[in-house]
């Protein structure tokens, strides 16, 4: 029987209330400063299946409101009272998504029976492998990302298991952060199963059995109102990362949103294939796995804030993940910068559901900015220092009641930066310029937000820097019902010098003493046409420094002269160019309108079909080749109906008769 | 002889303490608030205790007050045009803040406006490097420019705050003597004389609000005193501060962010004073009105200090008593989601339209309508008669709920007041959690208007032991400025190792400090009593990204002893995160010094413990715990101490009710509280 609507809510805060003390139980006590910066972890509880049912809002990163352990505690066949289990392998059991991240379950035992899970996961900042950081996009296979764990316990029945954590500890690069932060995570656990028992004494076990059952019930029954209000219909959207590998060709995301009155299909046929870089994400083919549901849940929070956080939100929707793809990659493909993917993989869920709901939602959120650390040695002291800078991030998407925020916002709202003064002190570098980097909103009636923009200076030789999660360089943030796309992102090193060098996507450089480097994070996109945006909004984002007279007049179509708007100039302007509208629901930006040219829709998928014709090994060389050919064609050789594409593979598969034995 | 007035103005009433130096007693007496005049209530306060107590103006020895008209600028956004001057490229300091929105699960979530528009912010050209050094010097003519700038824009105040002027705070004078030299009409805030400390936009935000609400404090508290000379008060006002001291009055026109906060963190220093008479150590202050409830961690005596607490919608990164919302009160509004969820909060029906059953037009059920519905609230006169209970109309709000979930009107109200005990709940949880501190150890502190009405249930809710309820709950932060310090706080950011160099640099800093904390007590404040000195550092171990503070001795610095300080932030280190990394090396971000002098403590007597059992004044049937009861009630002021009875109780007093639920036995200390244990 349901419990009453009233304890409904009671018993809702009270998991809330244990969800977020293990939250701070596990910030407070973890012992990687990556941690406190980032907070890069989770805590929650689940139900004995392993579905999420509380999670908590005020700390930790915003991906794991889905988690289903499920995959995992099914690994382990004996729980006894006081174990708590752990895994970091992104192939047992898809909890984990990638090495770095510690996942840990404890079984809460009510008598003999386990009512619950309290679960999390810390994001280590290294856990061995081929890099420091055990990430890189360069890495191909797993096992070069460093140790892993598949689920095993790391507490029996009270007691450590000295055996796992030994070896576990002897391949990371620095044990007693690993050790200390799985500390933290273990009070974590130990706190959510103390505030369960609480809950179970205090409401009795069947109200509490049933209670969290109907939680997530709620959740769904939530998430099915919000979605009923939505018009049904098929919403297709494709977006490019700019390189599948370093130095690659463009890598597709595609998803096809259907809407079914309350209930959601995402059909990520015609994705690319499984990456030999490690931007694959691990989904293990769960069709509601977490990392799918991010851009679902963040959509349906913002039409509804009233919405509870729990996995319940994800039994609206059903997944369609063809196997081999960069949404369903198969062992031993690297997974380790699954957070660039992941995160564009947000931006296109939005960009599908805006379709679907253009005044209610927004163009892109500005991306493609890195996360940047810094590797020199103080001048003054000799020292060694190592010190993340800052995460550059862009801002919100415009929408139809608002120019979006500047700066971050969207689906990056949960980073923080490091102050400037405190990069002069601890990284050794000079800040030249940080702040909202001009003209990199995209245009709109009401304009995406701005990016961000940091101009620094280092002093010593070899100073190492990496820049993880760079994008967008190339193809840009798109803009939706008029709106046009947000700026590219940059990456220069000594801009305005003869040494000047367009680093594009480079992840990691070597900067000597005096070089200087601009990083931009890409701009978000605009809503509705610019040149109907208030003349008067366009003179103050002039005077505040946010765009150049040039683009005032150029996209927005607002002459600003002697310091005020020109009037008639204005309108002059503006009515030579009404007939200059979007052509479609999205503007994707020059760069994809010129890539498009030659990958049509049609073209693509024709490309789609063919590799995923192959085994699944041959699917990333194939792919190469064939852009390749494209590429090195005169535009009169190719068609835009797919019959160039199909005609290459076909020469692909001549020349390597094995590949035809092994596609049979 | 003379007396010792404290006042605190709030949003509805302003309340007064005073303490009668002949008699040895406290008397309390509470005005309408008079938003539009500030200082009206005052004086109509100091006439009323003529009239009531007889003391005149002349007797007042000592006037101490804290005041909402700081905040209340923030909030309604009346304050200063703000121009603010940067380090040129990083104009956008107040944009970018530290990135983070305040809700990152929702797509459109958004910072506030900053109260600096980036149309007024101009980049000056100059820069003060990470020791200090000045790279590049400011150019009076291109300042100005500036000057001549923010005038055609419309400026009043400019705000200066540059890179690194906590280390070298030069260049932000040079640019301050410009803009005067250029405009002496204007007001100049410097972020440098604010809060000396390093991270940019904190301290940029800090100082912008403390531009934003400097003229307007200032003319407030100006007329004030000339309204306290004009009847009378020959002693010269002091103000309540956000770190739970006071100051001279006339302090607060130059050094504003010091008294935003003052009157929530006096509330907190009267409840500590009060836990301490009591010999509680752990105590969580509990302090509810018509549109707020907070709480406030006191532990081994101690108020929480924090950083970053809130002015309306910006923080302030000032030492501040912290005080955490959780809830909006007795007005917050019970409503029904479409999927039949009893929800309360967070919209409020706030002091206008009030409560239904205050009958100033609000029909919407709230908490307080729900305690009403209950029979716990109108045994006695409200609010020193300022209100009348309408209960029909309570119940008449309540059923609208009532009927939804299918529920009668007093298992519905009380359904209410669970649901917003729960929401309470998770908040404290979180509190505490971040604190690392287990609310089972800790007694509840309630005052309010609206506290003593919940405590007891929500301490049964977080398995708490003990709830104390003051003599005068409903002006506990006025009592809080009548026993309130003089007090300051100095902060140098250092940046050092902690090594032999690292002290010795210290040692010199620390000297500079102490002399200008002296200053403040004897010059500025003329204070000739004791000084008193705490000395403290924040320090990290090496690569961490954040600091604690730890109190550390002067004569340690001095003579270079490294060992004491290194095991007092190890110590303090595995206090607040359980764990220390006594072969780390340690660095000294911060000094800090705080400087106080005691103000007079009002002598009170504790009572003799009377055997005599309490007298009630009669009884009502309440609802409680889903039964009907007939619960006793008592008049506070026939409750002497020795006094004891159990519940189910109400007891009622000219400014709350305490209601006392069965099974909880309740008795009055020698100082008049209530000590009201929750389990049998």
């Amino acid at each position: 029987m349901p419990v009453d609507k009233v304890t409904l809510e009671i018993l809702k805060n009270h998991t809330r209330a244990a969800a977020e003390s293990m939250a701070f139980t596990l910030y407070r006590t973890a012992h990687s400063t990556f941690v406190k910066e980032t907070e890069d972890f989770t805590t929650g509880l689940t139900n004995p299946a392993g579905e999420t049912f509380a999670t908590p809002t005020e700390l930790g990163a915003t991906w794991f409101v889905n988690l289903n352990y499920g995959g995992a505690i099914r690994l382990i066949d004996d729980y006894r009272p006081g174990d708590i289990c752990m895994t970091n392998d992104p192939y047992s059991g898809f909890v984990c998504t990638h090495s770095p991240d510690m996942h840990i379950w404890k079984p809460i035992f009510h008598g003999e029976e386990i009512v619950a899970y309290s679960v999390g996961h810390i994001h280590n900042t290294d856990v061995g492998g081929a890099v420091p950081a055990s990430l890189s996009r360069t890495l191909s296979e797993v096992h070069q990302e460093g140790v892993r764990i598949p689920p095993n316990k790391i507490l029996m029945e009270g007691e450590v298991n000295q055996q796992i954590l030994d070896v576990f500890l002897a391949n990371v690069r620095a044990p007693e952060q690993n050790w200390g932060d799985l500390k933290a995570q273990i009070a974590a656990c130990n706190t959510g199963e103390r505030k369960v028992l609480e809950m179970i004494d205090r409401f009795g076990i069947d109200t509490f059995r049933e209670g969290i059952a109907d939680l997530l019930d709620y959740s769904e029954a939530q998430a099915r109102a919000i979605v009923r209000a939505m018009p049904n219909g098929r919403y297709p959207f494709a977006d490019f990362m700019d390189e599948d590998a370093p130095d690659g060709w463009p890598c597709r995301l595609m998803l096809t949103l259907i809407i079914e009155d309350d209930s959601l299909i995402f059909d990520f046929t015609g994705s690319d294939p499984q990456l030999e870089s490690s931007l694959n994400i691990p989904t293990g083919g769960d069709e509601r796995h977490t990392l799918l549901m991010v851009g679902l849940t963040y959509v349906l929070y913002s039409l509804d804030p009233g919405l509870f956080l729990n996995s319940g939100i994800a039994r609206v929707c059903r997944c369609i993940l063809p196997s081999g793809t960069i949404v369903n990659p198969v062992f031993p493909a690297a997974v380790g910068m699954r957070t660039l993917s992941a995160n564009r993989l947000q931006g296109l869920t939005l960009g599908a559901f805006a379709a679907a709901l253009p005044d209610r939602l927004a163009g892109s959120p500005g991306s493609g900015g890195p996360i940047m650390n810094v590797n020199t040695i103080d001048n003054k002291t000799g020292r060694r220092i190592m010190a993340a800078i800052n995460p550059m991030t862009g801002g919100a998407g415009g929408r139809a009641e608002t120019d979006g925020l500047d700066g971050s916002g969207g689906n990056s709202g949960f980073l923080k930066n490091t102050p400037v003064e405190v990069n002069e002190v601890e990284a050794g570098i000079k800040v030249l310029r940080y702040g909202l980097s001009q003209d990199s909103a995209g245009p709109g009636l009401h304009r995406g937000g701005l990016g961000t923009e940091m101009v620094f200076q280092a002093f010593s030789p070899n100073s190492k820097v990496t820049a993880r999660n760079r994008d967008r360089t190339r193809f840009t943030g798109w803009g939706i019902a008029g709106g046009l796309a947000g700026g590219a992102s940059k990456f220069i090193l000594n801009p305005g010098t003869n040494r000047e060098h367009d680093l594009r996507n480079t992840d990691i450089l070597t900067m000597g003493p005096g070089d200087v480097l601009h990083v931009t994070c890409g701009g978000a996109g605009g809503w509705g046409n610019p040149l109907e945006r208030d003349p008067e909004a366009v003179f103050l984002d002039w005077r505040r420094g946010w765009v150049t007279l040039e683009h005032a007049r150029a996209a927005y179509g607002v002459v600003i002269t002697d310091g005020q708007v020109d009037e008639s100039a204005t309108t002059a302007e503006r009515a030579g160019r009404m007939e200059e509208t979007v052509d479609g629901f999205y503007d994707l930006g020059l760069e994809r309108w010129a890539f498009e040219q030659i990958w049509t829709d049609e073209n693509y998928e024709t490309l789609t079909d063919c590799l995923a014709s192959l085994p699944v090994h041959w699917r990333f060389y194939a792919k190469h080749r064939i852009f390749a050919a494209i590429d090195a064609m005169d535009a009169d050789d190719r068609d835009e109906e797919g019959h160039t594409v199909r005609r290459i593979f076909e020469a692909l598969k001549a020349e390597f008769p094995q590949l035809q034995v092994a596609a049979e | 002889m003379s007396v010792r007035v404290s006042v605190d103005i709030g949003g509805t009433f302003t309340d007064f303490c005073l303490y009668d130096e002949a008699t040895a007693t406290l008397s309390t007496l509470k005005t309408l608030s008079t938003p539009d005049t500030p200082g009206a209530e005052v004086m109509t306060g100091i006439s009323e205790l003529g009239t009531r107590y007889g003391h005149s103006p002349a007797a007042i020895s000592y006037f101490t007050h804290g005041t909402t008209v700081g905040v209340n600028t923030v909030i309604q956004r009346r304050g200063a045009q703000l121009a603010l001057f940067t380090t040129r490229n990083f104009e956008d300091v107040l944009e970018v803040a530290r990135l983070k929105v305040p809700d990152p699960y929702d797509l459109f979530s958004r910072r506030p406006d900053p109260l600096a528009p980036r149309e007024r912010v101009y980049g000056i050209n100059e820069r003060v490097l990470k020791d200090g050094t000045i790279e590049k010097g400011v150019d009076v003519t291109e300042v100005a420019d500036a000057v001549a700038q923010a005038k055609v824009d419309g400026a009043d105040t400019i705000v200066v705050a540059l890179l690194h002027a906590y280390a070298n705070p030069a260049n932000e004078r040079e640019v301050r003597d410009a803009i005067l030299a250029a405009a002496p009409e204007m007001t100049v805030t410097l972020s440098s004389d604010v809060w000396p400390v390093i991270r940019e936009y904190e301290r940029t935000v800090t100082s912008t609000v403390a531009g934003y609400v400097q003229r307007r404090v200032a003319d407030y508290i100006g007329s004030l005193q000339q309204a306290l000379s004009d009847a009378g008060v020959p002693t010269e006002a002091m103000i309540t501060k956000s770190n739970g001291g006071v100051m001279a009055a006339e302090l607060g026109k130059t050094d504003p962010i010091a008294m935003l906060l003052s009157g929530t963190a006096s509330g907190v220093i009267g409840a500590a004073d009060v836990a301490a008479r009591v010999g509680a150590s752990d105590v969580l202050s509990f302090d509810v009105g018509g549109t707020s409830a907070d709480v406030a961690v006191i532990r081994g005596g101690k108020p929480a200090f924090g950083v970053g607490e809130m002015v309306g919608e910006f923080p302030i990164y000032v030492p501040t008593v912290s005080v955490t919302s959780i809830g909006e009160g007795g007005g917050s509004i019970a409503w029904v989601d479409d999927f039949g969820v009893l929800k309360v909060g967070p919209e409020s029906a706030g002091s206008t339209p009030g409560p239904a059953c205050y009958g100033r037009g609000g029909t919407r059920p709230t908490i307080t309508d729900a305690f009403a519905v209950l029979g716990l609230l109108g045994a006695g006169e409200l609010g020193y008669g300022a209100v009348t209970l309408d209960r029909a109309a309570a119940e008449t709000a309540i059923a609208s709920v009532a009927d939804r979930i299918s529920l009668g009107v007093e298992a519905a109200a009380e359904a209410i007041i669970r649901v917003s005990i729960s929401g309470m709940y998770l908040e404290i949880s979180k509190l505490m959690s971040r604190h690392g501190a287990d609310p089972r150890t800790f007694s509840l502190l309630a005052f309010g208007g609206a506290g003593p009405m919940t405590a007891c249930l929500l301490a049964r809710e977080l398995g708490m032991a003990q709830v104390i309820v003051p003599p005068t709950p409903g002006v506990l932060s006025a009592y809080g400025g009548l026993i309130a310090d003089i007090r300051n706080d100095f902060i140098r950011t250092a940046f050092v190792d902690l090594d032999t160099a690292g002290l010795a640099q210290l040692d010199e800093e620390a000297a500079a400090l102490e002399q200008r904390a002296l200053t403040w007590l004897r010059d500025e404040q003329g204070f000739e009593g004791e000084a008193r000195l705490i000395w403290s550092a924040d320090m990290r171990y090496r690569g961490q990204s954040y600091e604690i503070e730890t109190i550390i001795d002067r004569a340690d610095i001095a003579a270079g002893q490294i060992a004491p300080i290194a095991e007092a932030f190890h110590r303090e280190h595995a206090r607040v995160y359980d764990h220390s990394d006594p072969d780390a090396e340690v660095m000294i971000v911060n000094l800090r010094l705080v400087i106080s002098g005691s103000a007079p403590k009002p002598d009170l007597a504790e009572g003799a413990l009377s055997a005599a059992a309490a007298t009630s004044v009669g009884e009502v049937p309440v609802f409680l715990d889903g039964a009907s009861h007939a619960a006793v009630v008592y008049a506070r002021a026939d409750l002497e101490p020795g006094h004891h009875f159990t519940g189910p109780a109400i007891v009622t007093q000219d400014d709350c009710t305490t209601v006392v639920p069965t099974g909880l036995s309740v008795r009055v200390d020698g100082w008049g509280n209530l000590l009201i244990a929750t389990e049998a």
